[in-house]
């Protein structure tokens, strides 16, 4: 897998994905509680696109158009940021196995959500602030636990990591036992991982956030090739290593701040999406950061689609999906690439 | 910048780029605005504006016909207000009266299946606070979705629900003649146990934890109207409680709540035998009371199982319980 990278194979990769994800979606689309045929879905669509789509029953377009799509959405922006978060944070913390929800990141920005929801419920475009500043406070402990000698020790910082999630998770659980509010109530499942309430915030501005996000840390994806090596020699080779740390650091803050105030903690997407790219097209950052990001949009997109069908009209959190279905398949690759 | 061999960034951003607006053009055209109806045909009745329990604005266009309820209570009120005909969809947890089993289910009353209550068609759909959540019925309203939240937290409260969810659903006469009786039973109670102490009580949600119930719900509200006063004073709803608190307030009755008679029963034989409970003088004594999950749930049938309990807790205040023959008291709300 030591190919060198050319911008014929990144754009084949990702378009690709691209293709990948275009299916997923389409065949989740398809698939819900009322059942809808594949033409019917396809004529569907290519009225609408062509602007003829008025002609469809009401609550067929309802259904494909107002709760369908806008989920689907929320799914890709979700699975996209918190994929890249944890590829971003893999590099900066130089351990395979950082990721939003095992650095704790997710517990802060669920924390921030929680005291957003207590203190300002009536402003509910305070949350997503409230969810990026908990990640941001809970990315900046981990990173100081994780000092040793004036450099990163990765033990040290995985301990920080799995002390900080759990006792930010105590905190949540603190707050959720002592504090009788009804608006409350809907936390627990939250807390899993959960796509079906809209995002209170519009769609194209969760959009902008992760392409500004992903955009910024793409920008040191050669620097990171670098600083995977080690901070010594990417300094030597010329990388402005303080730069890239706060730019990485900040952007992969955001993403998850992100990603958690619209779908609560969806876990393992950051872990397994950036491992299995690295798997199938190898860890250089300027393709793997792509990659990574439709990977992870079509894995969400997969695992929502189960969670809203399996045990329909009941709902299973998202973030239980992700989990049942990423784990062993995780699994197989990792261990066919060990054989 | 020259770009001729091994700058690949630019076109994988632009790529990038290119896919997320695409993603997000829709997005943005329909962020917020409510979904778009067809056009109504002619005859259809004009538009009434209502105020639901929490003052939102809920526009009908004349009555509602197709009624998806997203608790358990909500569909025993449409039940006793008998609109049974109009109940189109109802929530996993419906389970009284028996023929709301037969109906749609739309999922849990936390997250219901948006997509099957659309599917339904329904020209009002019905929530209560203490069950749904906020989210779900702003989804609905994006959606075009009609949708009337009651917010009971008192027995009182419960009543008048009931009477004002009667005059919208059309059935006024109904809702007056079932919120009256309602209101004189609980007249009758109150002056039946006027004067007498309240019965110190622990309300036993859950044993393992152990959870009871706060003075603040409507469930200590019912507890107060059957002659009895909960052990438990916290600023908690549903608080966590230590064995050794319950020893320290010694209640006099445990009472427990349940859908069949046979549960609290081996749950009472279980606790005979544990250390804590067993030394409770309520469990020596054998001073349990056992209703039905109706306290629970704020429908008409609250007031069924507040007589009972206050039967249970107060007999001596009561004629003899009747035989199984005769008709039980508990039939008058015309529920069953």
């Amino acid at each position: 897998m030591i190919r060198p990278l050319t911008p014929r194979r990144l754009l084949l990769t990702c378009a690709g994905l691209g293709g990948i994800l275009l299916l997923v979606v389409f065949f989740s689309l398809k698939f819900g509680t009322r059942s809808i045929s594949v033409t019917d879905l396809a004529v569907f669509l290519f009225r609408t696109a062509t602007g003829r789509g008025d002609t469809a029953a009401s609550d067929f377009r309802l259904i494909i158009l107002d709760i369908r799509w806008p989920r689907i959405l929320l799914a890709m922006i979700v699975g996209a940021a918190l994929s890249v978060a944890g590829a971003s944070f893999q590099a900066l913390l130089r351990n395979p196995l950082a990721d939003p929800y095992v650095l704790g990141v997710s517990s802060g920005a669920g924390l921030g959500s929680i005291l957003t929801l207590i203190w300002a419920a009536e402003m509910p475009a305070a949350t997503p602030f409230g969810a990026f500043a908990g990640a941001v406070l809970a990315t900046s402990a981990v990173y100081l636990l994780g000092q040793r000698g004036g450099d990163l020790d990765s033990y040290a910082l995985l301990l920080g990591g799995i002390i900080t999630a759990s006792f930010l998770s105590a905190l949540i659980m603190f707050l959720m036992t002592t504090i009788s509010g009804r608006e409350l109530r809907g936390m627990a499942f939250w807390l899993m991982g959960d796509l079906s309430t809209p995002s209170p915030v519009p769609a194209g501005w969760l959009v902008l956030v992760l392409v500004l996000g992903s955009g910024a840390i793409y920008t040191t994806a050669a620097d990171l090739n670098l600083l995977l090596s080690g901070e010594q020699e990417a300094m030597h080779l010329g990388v402005d290593v303080g730069r890239v740390k706060i730019v990485v650091y900040l952007g992969a803050s955001v993403l998850t701040g992100l990603a958690v105030s619209v779908s609560g903690a969806v876990g393992y997407v950051g872990l397994m999406v950036p491992h299995l790219v690295r798997l199938l097209f190898g860890s250089d950052y300027r393709l793997l950061l792509p990659a990574t990001a439709l990977g992870g949009a079509i894995v969400v997109v997969l695992a929502d689609t189960l969670a809203r069908t399996v045990v329909a009209p009941t709902q299973l959190p998202v973030g239980a999906m992700t989990a049942l279905v990423g784990a062993p398949v995780f699994i197989y690759l990792l261990r066919r690439r060990i054989a | 910048m020259m770009r001729r061999k091994k700058v690949p960034v630019p076109p994988a951003l632009r790529w990038l780029a290119v896919v997320a607006v695409a993603a997000a053009l829709p997005a943005f055209s329909q962020a917020g605005s409510p979904a778009t109806m067809p056009a109504e045909p002619a005859a259809r009745p004009q538009p009434v504006e209502y105020r639901d329990e929490l003052g939102r604005r809920v526009v009908l266009r004349g009555t509602p016909q197709r009624i998806v309820s997203l608790a358990p209570s909500i569909t025993e009120t449409l039940f006793a207000l008998n609109l049974r005909e109009r109940v189109a969809g109802v929530t996993n947890y419906c389970d009284y009266p028996a023929e709301a089993l037969t109906r749609p289910r739309v999922g849990g009353p936390i997250n219901p299946d948006l997509e099957q209550i659309v599917s339904l068609h329904p020209d009002l759909v019905v929530a209560t606070r203490s069950l749904n959540r906020q989210e779900t019925v702003t989804a609905l309203e994006r959606l075009g979705v009609a949708v009337y939240t009651t917010d009971p937290r008192t027995v009182e409260e419960v009543v008048a629900s009931t009477r004002r969810l009667g005059k919208l659903l059309g059935a006024d006469a109904r809702g007056e003649e079932l919120a009256a009786t309602l209101e004189e039973r609980l007249a009758d109670l109150a002056h039946r146990l006027a004067g007498h102490a309240p019965r110190r009580v622990f309300f036993v949600v859950w044993t393992d934890p152990i959870i009871s119930t706060g003075p603040h719900t409507f469930l200590a509200d019912a507890l107060r109207h059957a002659g009895a006063e909960s052990v438990v004073t916290t600023d908690q709803d549903w608080p966590h409680i230590n064995i050794e608190e319950v020893l320290r307030q010694n209640p006099e009755y445990l009472v427990f709540s349940g859908t069949h008679p046979e549960d609290p029963q081996t749950l009472i034989a279980g606790l005979r035998k544990r250390a804590g409970w067993s030394s409770l003088e309520a469990v020596r004594a054998g001073h349990f009371a056992i209703v039905s999950d109706a306290l629970s749930r704020p429908a008409p049938r609250i007031v069924d199982a507040i007589e009972d309990l206050a039967r249970q807790l107060h007999p001596d205040l009561f004629p003899p319980p009747p035989t199984p023959a005769a008709t039980p008291p508990s039939s008058r709300g015309g529920t069953r």
